[in-house]
């Protein structure tokens, strides 16, 4: 009650209520003009001078799928081989992740657990970061096949001492890599055409969703030429729902991305621009530049450190909202927009009714970390835990010193 | 013409058999002393004298007398060079003719800890002055010949290979025996910062090969200076023969070149820099080395710039360079710094003459070209007596040419060796040029036409209306052409003679059904050169300004100057800033101040009032910040941008090397980290081994030089490491050779080097505290680089940054120090340090951490995003870091996670980034707060500065606004229109012919403490 409510549509609900019953949201409204019954609820939060938002969804992240970056042990984002639709993030997901309490705390209610690697990296699927399982966990299965765009100009290895990075040098097995992916969708898209099939195979399976519109095809690239390929890769093999992951060129041909209807998860807003001539603030507006030109985008947080790092989402809209966006379209970038990339938007991403009760409220402006202050979390209705083991640390050694 | 070889074959056996005393001949001798007269020549003696008319008359391959009336003694053999001009043989001051070529071994990706040069030679297998390339010398027919083409006679030459090369030699490029062509013998010594082929590990960094070099030097000295010789040392030896050279050092970049006089002037020699071509970007700093140049003319390919796409990875200092890359030499010769010119770098020896004229025609002298490759490279390999001027007693090293040797048009005929004939082009051929009336066999009435240069003629058939192109060769007097029409059916080809006066060709030929007939072709009109744009193109030259840096978002500097420059300096000096109405963070027990006005002039904060009326200050520079935040600078404990390599974790103590060495002031983060508020930065070695190197502190002066950018009487720091990155855990399974591999190593790892340093220091105080006289027998102290940094931190003269993690390692170093005499000063990164906030509060240590990273490694597990704030309510001084070129520019965001983690105040969160860094860098006295009399190092926000969505809007640095949002939205727009005026003018090149390279993505490497290499770019350009 009484909170500053962002819907996640654009609209703010200055004095709010919100009502949560049986894991959906059941009513939104103004404090002041709604009709409201207490009884229908077994708690009421008094939320005066506090603010409500829409969980925040972490799209392509690996997170669940890391523990420690550089303990091999601890890594299963990636599978060898360079062309594995059938390898699927969610069997691996460990909701026992200790990283998964650091970032649900400050806001991050769901992520799309993600594979990396070779051409075609394997299928995603969205996960609410609350349950005692992947089954548990699991919010949208299998909603997507990942692929790396190979690109036209690779590092090579420095010299015979073989150290990376070297300079770069054009790819000589750019067009081989291409041909691999173009062979793999006409032969998949033929064999997912037949009614009865010779002999079954596995990957052409898993990509029969991406032909019928069920899943959405993530094309990890960022140099626009290898987007435009890329695109029109996609119009000719008529995939309907598609997605470029990274994108930070995409600013060059949001006309064709218009055109064709594809949506853009950016790449980490907190990065240095790619040339020196670069605007200094290029990575930062990016958001505003794809939003004046009207294309559906949301945010992302791959790189170093990601996993962990998904906690910084909120800070990401923060700073888009400082070079452009409006808070409000910010907050979107994190929340309805990555739902409808993800196709998940009729279940959450905002706070509407009949939606997932998958919000949270935090003392202050969450996209601000002076603000962002998590109090109360509820994933599908479920009041979540929001302690973890820094803060027991904290606690633990708060108390040795006996400080505040 | 079979006459004219033979003849040249007995003069050349004649000079061979001539000079060789001691051996023995096959047949009967043929002693020759033949005196050869040059006359009526336009000879230049050397680029300030020449004689109209003149006389060269030479002798056993010396000039015995050049002048004009001169008796030409009989028994002579004459040469007529009327109409053509003689020019001392050219001499290149740079090369490796007639070395062998180097190899790296390798040692099979093993760490390779000592030298693989065996015997009683240094330690270190990339110092060679033992190398003395007379040794290696062969002469390089091919070669020689490739270099006499181009009008050279002499080249200095050496084994380029390693970072201390030994001694070269100066050889002319006669084809005598190796015995006769060496004119100087040791005529420079040779160094490089470039470890060449050296399989061992150390030095892995350019600051380490800097440090090797000094050492090397320490070493030198001390081995001269002990008597007792209790070890024999070949290499220290040879590099004390060295040094009474002419000393050439070799550089790859300019800042190289400044690195290179840093470490010249601090063993007081002056070298010769061989330099590579963009020293115009720094010409200031060049100038004020005081050195001479050795300088390349390889001027890089225009890029293919069709493809816009492309066209992106094509950097603006890489189009700048390519435009102004030619204006190099010039740039020299009107600042007044000596220079030679060099073959040298250049992908094909035959674009030295296209190159060079670009480069006059950009605007260097003639008269400067022609010293640059005579007397100055004579000069500078102190065979100045006897090679680069045309004079009496030198030797006889000459070319004749058909005119001015700079000329597009002349042709090289002969170049002149120790009075060996070297026969490049006939100046006896005939000049064929012209039109004329031309008949074959029964086909009469042809035109044909002679165009082109006299060595690459072109000819055309003009039958009616016909063209047909024509293949005509003239030797001596005979003329041969060929050529096919329709009518012939196959080619018809001719040979005949020529017949001067008036100009005649009579003769027969075959046609192409093999039937024999005669032809004739006479005279009918002359031939008018139509080759006359480049006159014109000399005026349509022209070329960007040189940017401070260089690189985008560079700034050019009006008038470097004289005067002017004073002036400028001046007012710069004196420059104003007045801003008002603005909310400042004091970080002093003001706390925060509304509406206040801030005035600010030379440099430093003078005044901080309600109300400070402009009117007096008429001069200032107003600042309207109603409704924005003024604080001061931020500053960033753990930095390791604006340098040129990072680690050199081949020893487990590399204390001697120094980061102040390899500032790279041209690095665009700089740029950036100003727009995100940050005023100044400790650059850190890495944490590759338990001790790093010396710490440069900067402030971000973008544009200046690396020396300028020092923060000024700054502490002296240097970095040690703990944990998995010092025990290499993360480096495969390689990498398990290097001490210490456990975290029990690391502490041993201190404890030597501070128990030798200990010992160092008392044998350096009582070596110090001997009379003039007893030091004299004593035996001498060696001076050793790494203990010295390590025994100044036992004299609390430098301070340590140590990066760590985990508890136990943190408690283990303050140990050490506490048993050993010395206190850490920072523990960076830290993660841990709450588990031990006590101990370090004990200690007296500071802290500079991460606000929020963990989970990377192992060590990291425990790490809490509490921790500053844990540790500042402890009483430690602690402040949040980046160690990363992208978080540096978002360091105020990183101070805002300690109020949402641990809740510290948001001034407490401020001083993080601000004050309490200063406190660790011992530089509080200067910066770190908004205080009247401290420096002008304040930053403009849009919005309180611990919001994320605060924006820089001015970052001033003493004084001086160095980031600007409203100059950097021009700057964008500016750097947009340079892009594409150099790429029209690209587009042009590639239209007229010119050969271009393809752009390829260049970037550069972004170090980290973990950083192992070097960048690419700094290796390979």
């Amino acid at each position: 009650m009484n909170a500053t409510a962002h819907i996640g549509n654009d609209n703010v609900i200055e004095n709010s209520i919100i009502g949560l019953k049986g894991g959906k949201i059941l009513l939104v409204a103004d404090a002041k003009t709604a009709n409201f019954d207490k009884t229908t609820y077994d708690e009421v939060i008094d939320a005066t001078g506090k603010h409500v938002y829409p969980g925040i969804i972490a799209p392509n992240s690996t997170l669940g799928l890391t523990e420690i970056e550089s303990v091999r042990a601890t890594n299963d984002f990636r599978e060898t081989g360079t062309t594995l639709p059938n390898v699927r993030s969610l069997i691996a997901y460990n909701t026992d992740s200790k990283i998964i309490p650091t970032v649900r705390s400050n806001g991050i209610l769901l992520a799309q657990i993600t594979p990396r690697g070779g051409l075609v990296s394997g299928t995603s699927s969205v996960v609410a970061l609350d349950g005692w399982n992947w089954e548990d966990a699991a919010y949208k299965t299998d909603d997507g096949i990942h692929i790396n765009w190979p690109t036209i100009q690779s590092r090579k290895f420095l010299d015979e001492d073989n150290l990376f990075p070297g300079p770069f040098e054009k790819n000589k097995d750019y067009i081989k890599q291409t041909e691999v992916l173009k062979k793999l969708f006409a032969d998949a898209k033929a064999y997912n055409e037949l009614a009865v099939k010779e002999e079954a195979n596995l990957r052409f399976e898993a990509m029969k969703g991406l032909f019928n519109g069920t899943q959405t095809l993530f094309i990890h690239s960022n140099t626009v030429k290898e987007m435009v390929e890329a695109i029109n890769f996609v119009v000719l093999n008529k995939i309907s729902k598609v997605a470029i992951v990274g994108g930070k060129e995409t600013w060059m041909i949001t006309d064709l991305l218009k055109q064709h209807n594809i949506s853009v998860v950016i790449a980490r807003v907190h990065d240095l621009p790619t040339y020196p001539e670069d605007d200094i603030d290029l990575p930062y507006k990016l958001p505003y530049l794809l939003q004046k030109a009207g294309i559906l985008f949301c945010l992302n947080n791959e790189g170093d450190m990601e996993a962990m790092g998904a906690r910084n989402l909120p800070f990401l809209a923060g700073t888009a909202a400082a070079y452009g966006l409006t808070k409000e379209q910010a907050l979107k970038s994190i929340t309805l927009n990555t739902a409808k990339i993800l196709g998940i938007d009729k279940t959450v991403g905002s706070i509407e009714q009949g939606k997932d009760a998958t919000i949270f409220i935090s003392t202050g402006d969450a996209l601000d970390m002076m603000g962002n202050n998590v109090e109360r979390a509820f994933v599908k209705g479920n009041n979540i835990d929001l302690n973890n083991d820094q803060k027991m640390l904290y606690e633990k050694y708060k108390t040795k010193y006996g400080i505040k | 013409m079979k006459k004219i070889i033979l003849l040249l074959f007995a003069v050349s056996m004649s000079s061979i058999t001539s000079a060789q005393e001691t051996f023995p001949v096959n047949g009967t001798s043929n002693k020759n002393h033949t005196t050869y007269a040059f006359t009526n020549a336009k000879i230049i003696v050397d680029a300030d004298e020449t004689i109209e008319n003149g006389t060269l008359i030479i002798k056993d391959g010396l000039i015995l007398l050049v002048g004009t009336k001169i008796n030409i003694p009989q028994g002579s053999v004459v040469y007529d060079l009327k109409g053509k001009s003689v020019y001392p043989g050219l001499i290149d001051a740079y090369s490796s003719y007639g070395m062998p070529e180097t190899k790296k071994s390798h040692g099979g990706g093993y760490p390779q800890m000592e030298s693989n040069t065996k015997g009683a030679y240094g330690w270190n297998q990339a110092i060679k002055p033992e190398v003395d390339a007379i040794k290696l010398f062969t002469k390089d027919t091919k070669s020689a010949d490739e270099y006499r083409r181009l009008g050279f006679g002499t080249v200095f030459t050496f084994q380029k290979d390693g970072i201390v090369r030994g001694s070269g030699l100066a050889v002319t490029l006669a084809e005598n025996r190796e015995n006769e062509l060496i004119v100087n013998e040791k005529a420079a010594a040779v160094y490089s910062l470039d470890k060449g082929t050296s399989s061992q590990d150390y030095p892995s960094s350019l600051m380490g090969c800097m440090a090797l070099l000094r050492q090397t030097y320490l070493d030198a000295n001390w081995y001269k200076s002990d008597k007792t010789k209790k070890e024999i040392n070949i290499s220290l030896d040879a590099f004390n023969n060295l040094q009474s050279l002419p000393q050439i050092f070799e550089t790859t970049d300019k800042l190289n070149a400044l690195r290179a006089d840093k470490i010249g002037d601090e063993f007081k020699i002056n070298y010769i820099i061989k330099g590579c071509g963009n020293e115009y970007q720094r010409l200031d700093d060049i100038k004020a080395s005081n050195c001479k140049f050795i300088l390349p003319i390889n001027f890089p390919m225009a890029y293919d710039v069709e493809d816009a796409y492309d066209a992106n990875y094509v950097s603006l200092a890489d189009l700048k360079h390519w435009e102004m890359a030619p204006v190099n030499l010039f740039a020299f010769e009107k600042y007044f710094i000596p220079f030679a010119i060099t073959t040298s770098d250049l992908k094909e020896k035959k674009d030295f003459w296209k190159n060079l004229r670009k480069a006059i025609s950009y605007g260097l002298s003639e008269k400067q070209a022609l010293k640059s490759l005579t007397s100055i490279p004579a000069e500078m390999l102190n065979i100045g007596d006897k090679l680069g001027k045309l004079k009496s007693g030198m030797i006889a090293n000459f070319i004749i040419t058909s005119g001015n040797l700079f000329d597009e048009k002349t042709i090289i005929y002969e170049n002149w060796i120790q009075g060996n004939n070297y026969k490049l082009n006939d100046y006896n051929t005939v000049d064929v040029r012209g039109t004329y009336d031309f008949s074959y066999g029964p086909s009469l009435h042809h035109q044909l036409k002679i165009e082109g240069d006299l060595d690459k003629l072109k000819a055309t058939m003009l039958t009616d209306t016909v063209k047909t192109s024509v293949n005509v060769v003239v030797s001596g007097y005979s003329i041969s052409i060929s050529f096919s029409t329709k009518d012939t059916m196959g080619s018809i080809r001719l040979s005949g003679n020529i017949t001067n006066d008036p100009m005649k060709f009579n003769g027969s030929g075959q046609t192409s059904d093999g039937g024999w007939i005669n032809w004739s072709a006479n005279y009918s009109s002359p031939f008018i050169s139509t080759a006359k744009k480049d006159s014109v193109k000399k005026e349509g030259i022209k070329f960007g300004q040189v940017i401070y840096p260089f690189c985008a978002y560079g700034k050019q500097i009006d008038d470097r100057d004289g005067f002017d420059k004073l002036l400028k300096d001046f007012k710069t000096r004196y420059d104003a800033i007045l801003i008002k109405h603005v909310t400042v963070w004091t970080n002093e027990a003001e706390g925060v101040l509304k509406n206040q006005d801030v005035y600010i002039t030379e440099g430093r904060i003078v005044r901080i009032a309600d109300d400070i009326g402009a009117t007096k200050l008429a001069f200032a520079k107003v600042i309207d910040g109603t409704g924005k935040h003024l604080t001061a600078g931020i500053i960033d404990e753990h930095s390791h941008i604006a340098l040129s390599g990072v680690n050199e974790g081949t020893q487990a103590s590399s204390a001697e090397v120094r980061m102040g060495d390899v500032i790279n002031s041209e690095d665009i983060n700089i740029y950036r980290q100003l727009s995100g508020g940050v005023t100044t930065s400790q650059l850190l070695h890495g944490s590759s081994n338990p001790i790093g190197g010396q710490s440069a502190i900067v402030k971000l002066r973008w544009g200046k030089s690396p020396e300028e950018m020092k923060f000024a009487r700054a502490d002296g720091f240097i970095k040690f490491a703990l944990g998995e990155n010092v025990k290499q855990s993360n480096w495969g399974d390689v990498n398990t050779v290097r001490f210490p591999q456990s975290r029990m190593g690391v502490e041993q790892v201190y404890y030597d080097a501070f128990t030798r340093a200990k010992e160092y220091d008392s044998k350096q105080k009582t070596f110090a505290a001997l009379s003039d006289k007893a030091k004299a027998t004593a035996t001498p102290f060696r001076k050793d680089l790494e203990l010295e940094a390590i025994a100044e931190i036992l004299n609390k003269k430098r301070f340590i940054t140590c990066h760590s993690y985990v508890q136990s390692e943190i408690n283990m170093l303050m140990h050490v120090g506490d048993s050993m005499g010395f206190k850490v000063n920072t523990f960076t990164h830290i993660l841990e340090g709450y588990k031990v906030a006590d101990k370090m509060k004990a200690h007296g240590v500071g802290a500079s951490s991460f606000s929020d990273w963990w989970a990377y490694k192992m060590e990291v597990k425990d790490a809490i995003p509490y921790n500053a704030a844990v540790l500042t309510k402890m009483g430690v001084t602690t402040a949040i870091n980046s160690d990363d070129a992208e978080m540096g520019r978002r360091l105020n965001q990183e101070a805002a996670k300690s109020i949402k983690y641990g809740g510290l105040s948001e001034e407490e969160a401020l001083k993080l980034v601000t004050l309490n860094p200063a406190k660790l860098l011992h530089i509080d006295n200067r910066v770190g707060s908004i205080k009247v009399g401290k420096d002008a190092d304040v930053v403009l926000w849009s919005d309180n500065p611990l919001s994320v969505y605060a924006k820089v809007e001015k970052t001033i640095i003493d004084g001086q606004i160095y980031f600007d949002n409203e100059e950097d939205a021009k700057m964008r727009i500016e750097i947009q229109k340079e892009r594409a005026r150099i790429i029209q003018k690209m587009l042009e090149e590639k239209k007229g012919g010119a050969p271009t390279q393809r752009p390829v993505m260049k970037r550069r490497q972004l170090f980290e403490c973990d950083s192992m290499q070097e960048d690419y770019l700094e290796i390979t350009e």
